[in-house]
């Protein structure tokens, strides 16, 4: 029975391990066959001729320079570093380096010992990624309990307001219908007519609660186009409104011919929506400027009325639910969905709002959709 | 907030002016541990580290504050005012070179000269410019930080590997050299990376010297040498270093270009 044992030279040589041993610049002075096999590169080629550093990625030199090189001359010694070590043949193979800086009589080394990690490279990446899904879940989730928050709050706020717009109209009715029997015949007409007012207020007001519920629960809203005129509808529309505002100067500027695709109705909902905006909105006494003209491919409209300019922040949410101008007199209050539903109806035409504010020109709220196949 | 707490300061030796070293990415302020305390006999030297990095407060870290060299800019220009005294010059390597630039230009006469240790305004090549690196470099570091990421966070280095012969740091440095957040580093190695400040620096008038290591992969002779060209008020050291630290690996003529480049400021 034998005792001999391998000698040190082939111990290193055949370690289950790749070593490698450098000079603090990187340069390797010795290297063992398990290594060399391990990246397909012979001793030759390493030895005196490559740099440690030289065997990784680009990220992993990086890495060196910044994490690598500092640390093991502050510390001395470094444990379970990964890096991606290149194969000759251009894979990489991920590897576990340790490695301690020892001063020997020839001067001063790293020495390095290197371990394959295929596996544990695979398993971390596994862990890796389960954590980036859990992190993509739990931000999901964060978002979806914000947006149940805000609409929470948003339905709230809804039931309040509308609680309110609704009690002026109804409280006026009542009190119409009570002075109705006590009055005289001839007052009993106005009275009948406030009446009336009060009752499509509150009817409208209930439209725009379907229209925004359909259109932010359903999908958008219902339009049924067919061709038109738009100049046609645009001035039954006014004629309309000049009876609900007596006191109000609206203009109707008529360009080119009319011809396009829409549905009337809706168009006369989003031209009362502008209008009644306007006249809140607009300085007393001056006129409202309609314009309506179809163009090449495209049909608009344009509601214009003077005042003070918008500030671009507040233009920037016009067209949101719940938005509302500061300065509504309590006739034409509403719960702020007017705009919303304006926007709907220009998209459900395919087309879209825009809204442009300045001292000189006023503000002008433009709706452009495509004429259609007339 | 606590400046000194949040970026973990620390002030020693006097002097007519103040130096201020500011660390790179991947470490802290133990970086200078070879080169800062050289300027003590003369300077008030302060070093500190980013938030996220070292013993920094961790708990002040903002993604969305250090999403751009400006977070840490402020932070800079807010140690100053904590610490400076008398003209401050800025000691910055690597990203810090460039954070030092931010700062001077949002607080005009903070810094009354730069020192830019292996310094570069871009790291990715956009047309005629060579930073050294494509974009993909970069996700190939982001790919090692990642895979470093277990290893990193839980290493124990000195008590796996024993008790090294020289150590530069005490043990519980050690705890916490180069180690850090792993979200904080991959989002501090994106704004390292993939910051491009040279419109910044074309903007500088500060004096500046560059100590530029003769083989630097991170940041190479050619950038060192577009910086120079930049800069009206600068000076080019090269200094014979292989790597990117020569504060570490080549401290003493680190040294040396930096007195040099003081005496030239005449502070005292």
């Amino acid at each position: 029975m034998s005792h001999a044992i391998p000698g040190l030279a082939e111990l290193f040589d055949e370690a289950p391990c790749g070593l490698i041993v450098t000079r603090l610049d990187g340069t390797i002075v010795k290297t063992n066959s398990t290594l060399c096999v391990w990246i397909g590169i012979p001793e030759h080629e390493l030895v005196g001729a490559k740099r440690l550093q030289d065997l990784f990625t680009v990220g992993g030199r990086i890495f060196h320079q910044t994490h690598w090189v500092p640390s093991l001359q502050m510390q001395g010694s470094l444990a379970e570093v990964k890096f991606d070590v290149r194969h000759r043949d251009g894979r990489t193979i991920p590897m576990i380096l340790n490695a301690r800086r020892r001063k020997r009589p020839e001067g001063e080394f790293d020495e390095i010992a290197a371990f394959v990690a295929e596996d544990r490279n695979r398993y971390e990446r596994e862990l890796m990624d389960a954590r980036r899904r859990a992190d993509s879940l739990l931000e999901a989730e964060r978002k979806a309990q914000h947006l149940m928050r805000d609409r929470a709050l948003f339905a709230e706020q809804m039931v309040g307001i509308v609680s309110h717009d609704l009690r002026n109209p109804l409280s006026a009715i009542l009190m119409g219908v009570q002075l109705l029997g006590r009055v005289e015949a001839e007052r009993r007409a106005r009275v009948l007519g406030h009446v009336q007012q009060s009752a499509e207020r509150a009817q409208r007001l209930i439209e725009e609660l379907l229209d925004f519920t359909q259109a932010r629960v359903g999908k958008g809203l219902a339009v049924q186009p067919v061709p038109i005129d738009l100049h046609g509808v645009v001035h039954d529309a006014l004629t309309e409104l000049r009876l609900a505002y007596p006191g109000l100067k609206i203009d109707h500027h008529a360009e080119g011919a009319g011809a396009c695709v829409a549905d009337a109705d809706r168009l006369a909902q989003l031209i009362g929506n502008l209008v009644s905006n306007g006249a809140a909105y607009g300085r007393s006494g001056t006129p409202i400027d309609v314009h309506s003209a179809v163009a090449g491919d495209s049909a608009e409209i344009v509601v214009r009325n003077l005042g003070e300019p918008i500030a671009q922040e507040v233009l920037e949410h016009m067209f949101e639910p719940m938005v509302r101008g500061e300065t509504g007199s309590n006739t034409v209050r509403s719960v702020g969905l007017g705009l919303f539903i304006v926007r709907e109806i220009a998209r459900a035409h395919g087309g879209d709002m825009t809204v442009g504010s300045t001292a000189q020109d006023g503000t002008s709220f433009r709706l452009r959709f495509p004429a259609g196949d007339r | 907030m606590n400046v000194q707490k949040r970026n973990n300061i620390h002030v020693q030796g006097a002097g007519p002016a103040t130096l201020v070293f500011a660390h790179g990415f991947g470490c802290d302020q133990n970086m200078w541990r070879l080169l800062a305390p050289r300027f003590a006999d003369r300077y008030k030297v302060v070093t500190f580290d980013l938030v996220g990095a070292g013993q920094s407060d961790r708990q002040a870290y903002d993604s969305a504050r250090y999403a751009s060299l400006q977070g840490y800019a402020e932070d800079t220009i807010e140690v100053v005012r904590e610490v400076g005294a008398g003209p401050v010059v800025f000691v910055g390597h690597s990203v810090s070179a460039m954070i030092g630039v931010v700062a001077d230009l949002k607080a005009p006469g903070t810094f009354a000269a730069h020192v830019m240790i292996g310094p570069s305004p871009c790291y990715i090549n956009d047309g005629d410019y060579v930073g050294g690196f494509a974009r993909e470099d970069i996700d190939s570091l982001l790919d090692t930080l990642d895979s470093n990421y277990l290893g990193w966070a839980s290493s124990m280095a000195p008590a796996i590997m024993g008790v090294p012969e020289r150590p530069e740091l005490g043990e519980e440095l050690t705890a916490s050299f180069c180690r850090t957040d792993p979200d904080i580093a991959r989002q501090f190695a994106r704004v390292t990376f993939l910051s491009d400040s040279r419109a910044d620096l074309a903007r500088l008038r500060t004096p500046a010297l560059i100590i530029q290591s003769s083989e630097d992969l991170i940041a190479p002779l050619v950038v060192g040498e577009y910086i120079h060209k930049l800069l009206p008020r600068s000076t080019l050291r090269i200094v014979d270093n292989v790597g990117h630290c020569p504060h570490l690996s080549a401290p003493g003529p680190s040294h040396e270009a930096i007195e040099a480049f003081l005496g030239s400021l005449q502070f005292a």
